[in-house]
């Protein structure tokens, strides 16, 4: 970790609005708090996919942090619907979606990755890695592909889990 | 909005042999720090050790409030765990749910044996959706495991990793026999 913190970031947190959808009550208490402490005042809460496209659309967030297992709709799910190119303005190619997920096996992060998630971490949730991956996420260029059927993040991208240090794992 | 777009030549390394590549594009759009920040921001954005503190208070400002909630839920999973085993589908639902909720917390709020503990619990479970068929024994192991790290706090942590990697090797066997009875 650097030293000196950048004097743009408190003021940058402030004006960013986050989609959280998660339908563990704990887990969207304990993220709604954690980005409350970074400073982000916009926090829209959501409890599964359906929900999390509805406030997807109503919102438009900058980011958007998402659970994989969720019922009714799963957070692959909501991804491959945002990223699909064929749901006008519904789609979005290049909001930052992160997935917060219990599931570490290689096939779980490559099916997040073909739907068109960003960035994938492994549970339990850590401060600090929950905090690099929303800087990484939004502080450096997005690039994306437009394809028949999809606009959104390389499917074809090299994307590892973030994984918690040991003893966690 | 500034959009930059590259067309067909690089884009097929994109594709495969289904793809027109000329239909694949790659499109670059400025960073959400600069859009929000304009000429205001000063790339690289750098972590924020203040921030970071902030958001560790937070997490032990939740733990009490965890603690409680983690006890009710263990103890949730010994009345759950018999009639699951039994063949209960609702018990059995809500005990994955909730070894899926410790999986996910526990080890946040720093309990992380408990939540390994439930991670293997949920991948035992998950796998038994799989074939439709879960060994009950593995259960009950695991949630007297996760129950025993909370009553004794303060045991070993070689213990608990034997304990572990003995559950992880009984999960492998079973899987195996289970792939031998087809």
């Amino acid at each position: 970790m650097t030293e000196e913190p950048t004097k743009a970031a408190p003021e940058f947190f402030h004006r960013l609005k986050v989609l959280v959808v998660e339908d563990s009550a704990e887990m969207r208490r304990l993220l709604d708090a954690l980005l409350r402490s970074m400073g982000i005042e916009h926090v829209i809460l959501a409890q599964d996919g359906e929900g999390g496209l509805a406030a997807f659309a109503a919102e438009r967030p900058d980011i958007i942090i998402t659970d994989g297992s969720m019922k009714p709709m799963d957070g692959y799910e909501m991804t491959r619907r945002i990223r699909a190119s064929d749901r006008g303005a519904d789609a979005n190619p290049d909001v930052p979606i992160l997935m917060i997920s219990g599931h570490v096996d290689r096939a779980f992060v490559t099916h997040a990755r073909d739907q068109g998630v960003t960035d994938y971490l492994v549970k339990p949730l850590l401060a600090d890695m929950l905090y690099k991956a929303i800087i990484a996420a939004t502080s450096t260029p997005i690039h994306f592909v437009e394809k028949p059927g999809y606009r959104g993040p390389s499917p074809r991208r090299s994307l590892d889990a973030r994984l918690p240090e040991p003893p966690f794992r | 909005m500034k959009h930059s777009k590259i067309g067909s030549r690089l884009a097929g390394h994109e594709t495969d042999g289904n793809e027109n590549p000329t239909e694949v594009r790659f499109v670059r759009v400025p960073s959400i720090a600069e859009r929000k920040l304009g000429s205001e921001y000063v790339a690289p954005m750098r972590l924020d050790p203040r921030i970071l503190d902030q958001m560790q208070a937070t997490i032990r400002s939740l733990e009490t409030k965890y603690v409680e909630t983690l006890s009710a839920q263990v103890s949730m999973l010994k009345v759950l765990v018999e009639p699951a085993c039994k063949g209960d589908a609702e018990a059995h639902g809500r005990l994955y749910a909730i070894a899926h909720d410790v999986r996910g917390l526990a080890g946040t709020f720093g309990f992380a044996v408990t939540g390994r503990f439930a991670d293997s619990l949920c991948r035992h479970l998950e796998q038994g959706d799989k074939s439709g068929k879960y060994d009950d024994t593995v259960i009950r192991y695991h949630v007297d495991a996760i129950c025993d790290t909370l009553e004794s706090p303060g045991t070993d942590s070689t213990i608990s990793t034997e304990t572990l990697d003995a559950l992880e090797k009984l999960i492998a066997a079973n899987r195996e026999s289970m792939r031998a009875a087809g």
